[in-house]
């Protein structure tokens, strides 16, 4: 999409948070995790949310495979720039990875999205500086 | 301290001071564009001292809460100074929908630690008439997570609705279910005098209604309301000495439970019922009652789904059963256990739990009219903050704890 054209909300980096959407931005889902602990987070944080409190985080790339574990058809829009768009899905996906990540489903009708559903990870550049990781049923 | 310690320490204070709600006022409720925020605080603070028939000098201490129209770094003092009070304890409590359950348990402890002796607890806001559309905005993207979750376009109903649609599926439960929860709200809201929608509903009209998050239409959300609403806590030693003459509902427990803040973190239901449990525990456990000695039960109603949850992570019924619970009507006034008799967020008033805490006190007082429960003895109320993340819980009793 075009630089200036996408009104919806955008994320706001955070020191610790760039590295996830750097990756991104190169087409890379990257998770972090804890050396100490081996346990993957999400959301990206400074310090592991884990008992060990470790800031010493690695960035593992992730193949971004998962499935659906809830979901819903949004009808409305948070902002005004939804208005003109159809309905459109919310999902929280569950990544091999053991954490989860919320996202959109898409390249799929709305009502075909199953609690379940085998999902790959895309990334859709919505603005020179953000690419938005979202999710596409797995071709059977 | 292990959690029965505290419950024992918690049942031991309570018993000791014997903390009272013995004040409550809520004002009008609905669309009021005549009235500011600071408005409808005073018109309910004013309710309230003059409901327990006391002078505002005697009220010295002071709990509030937030404005979502108002932007105040300190809103307690800000009050203060508007409404003419000189608090010697106050605070401003800011947990979501758990606010107004834990603005009761924080008065109680200032009293039970010598802090204040008569506290006020109110809350009121023009959030209908004043809120612009930025400021909805804001909010909504407040209530997840800004950065990993607003860019996906979640609103507010859409958390709720990713939780019921989880519900559903691993219970096998229907829309039915949920919107059994609109339309018993709705028939209690017809004897609530202040209520703001209080036409018939019917389960067909709340599954007919505009979807708005699938599986939640506009009935399976709550309303948004100008109005205030307070309630004053004091020892009953207090009560009697400034010639009170109400009835008093007394504090038998309180207790909190918490989750995961973002959707993103949340690892399963199981973890909304450990939550849920772990604050209705609490407060049994302090009360020495159980689910089944509760009379009458005020459940944080922003989304159908939340009725449920907390039913079934209270222990009033197993996970999975408070659907079928709902829609065999047993959640209506004089069967089972009747929830929210004054029609709750969904069909009276949104101002948190605060109208939840005053029905709740208005019931052990008998003084509910139309909609008042035969032998109400024991009320709980609970609040959920966030998306279903943050848990109060208080049990009442219309005699003191022994």
């Amino acid at each position: 999409m075009a630089e200036g054209k996408y009104a919806k909300p955008l994320p706001e980096f955070r020191p610790e948070t760039k590295p996830f959407w750097d990756g991104c931005k190169q087409h890379s889902l990257m998770l972090p995790r804890s050396k100490q602990s081996g346990e993957f987070f999400f959301y990206p944080r400074a310090f592991s949310p884990g008992d060990d409190m470790s800031a010493d985080i690695e960035w593992v790339k992730s193949p971004g495979r998962g499935r659906v574990w809830t979901f819903s058809i949004h009808h409305m829009g948070p902002t005004k720039a939804y208005k003109e768009d159809g309905a459109y899905v919310v999902a929280l996906v569950e990544l091999d990875e053991g954490v989860k990540m919320m996202t959109n489903i898409v390249e799929c009708d709305v009502n075909d999205v199953k609690i379940g559903m085998e999902v790959e990870v895309v990334f859709d550049d919505v603005t020179e500086e953000v690419t938005l990781p979202k999710f596409r049923p797995v071709s059977a | 301290m292990s959690a029965e310690l505290g419950m024992k320490e918690a049942r031991e204070l309570l018993k000791k001071h014997k903390i009272v709600i013995a004040g409550v006022g809520e004002t009008e409720q609905g669309k009021i564009p005549d009235k500011s925020s600071f408005h409808f605080l005073s018109e309910a603070s004013k309710l309230a001292i003059e409901d327990a028939g006391i002078k505002k000098t005697d009220v010295d201490g002071l709990v509030t809460a937030f404005s979502l129209v108002e932007q105040t770094f300190m809103h307690c003092t800000t009050f203060a100074d508007y409404f003419g009070m000189n608090p010697k304890f106050f605070s401003s409590i800011a947990v979501g929908g758990s606010t107004a359950v834990w603005m009761a348990a924080e008065a109680a402890m200032a009293i039970a630690s010598g802090q204040a002796d008569v506290v006020l607890c109110v809350r009121g806001d023009n959030t209908l008439s004043g809120i612009s559309s930025s400021g909805m905005v804001a909010l909504i993207r407040e209530m997840c997570h800004a950065e990993f979750e607003f860019p996906y376009g979640l609103t507010t109903p859409g958390g709720y609705a990713l939780a019921a649609q989880r519900y559903l599926h691993e219970y096998g439960n229907s829309r039915e279910h949920l919107a059994a929860v609109a339309t018993t709200m709705r028939k209690h809201a017809a004897d609530k005098e202040n209520a703001m929608n209080k036409d018939p509903l019917t389960i067909e009209e709340v599954m007919g209604s505009r979807v708005i998050a699938e599986p939640l239409t506009k009935y399976d959300c709550s309303i948004i309301s100008d109005g205030g609403c307070a309630f004053i806590l004091t020892t009953e030693e207090k009560a009697k000495e400034l010639g009170i003459d109400n009835n008093l509902a007394y504090l038998w427990g309180m207790g909190q439970g918490y989750s995961h803040q973002y959707l993103t973190t949340l690892h399963d239901l199981g973890q909304i019922y450990s939550a849920v449990k772990t604050s209705g525990d609490k407060a049994f456990g302090t009360a020495g009652i159980s689910a089944g000695d509760v009379d009458v039960a005020f459940l944080y109603d922003c989304f159908t789904i939340t009725v449920l949850l907390e039913l079934e992570g209270l222990g009033f019924v197993k996970p999975g059963e408070g659907g079928p619970f709902a829609l065999e009507g047993r959640m209506e006034r004089g069967k089972d256990l009747p929830v929210n008799t004054h029609g709750g967020l969904l069909s009276q008033a949104h101002l948190g739990a605060m109208h939840h805490v005053v029905e709740a006190t208005l019931q052990l007082r008998g003084g509910a009219g139309k909609r008042q429960v035969d032998g109400a003895e024991v009320a709980l109320v609970h609040g959920n903050g966030g998306i279903v993340s943050a848990h109060s819980t208080i049990v009442l009793g219309n005699q003191p704890l022994n």
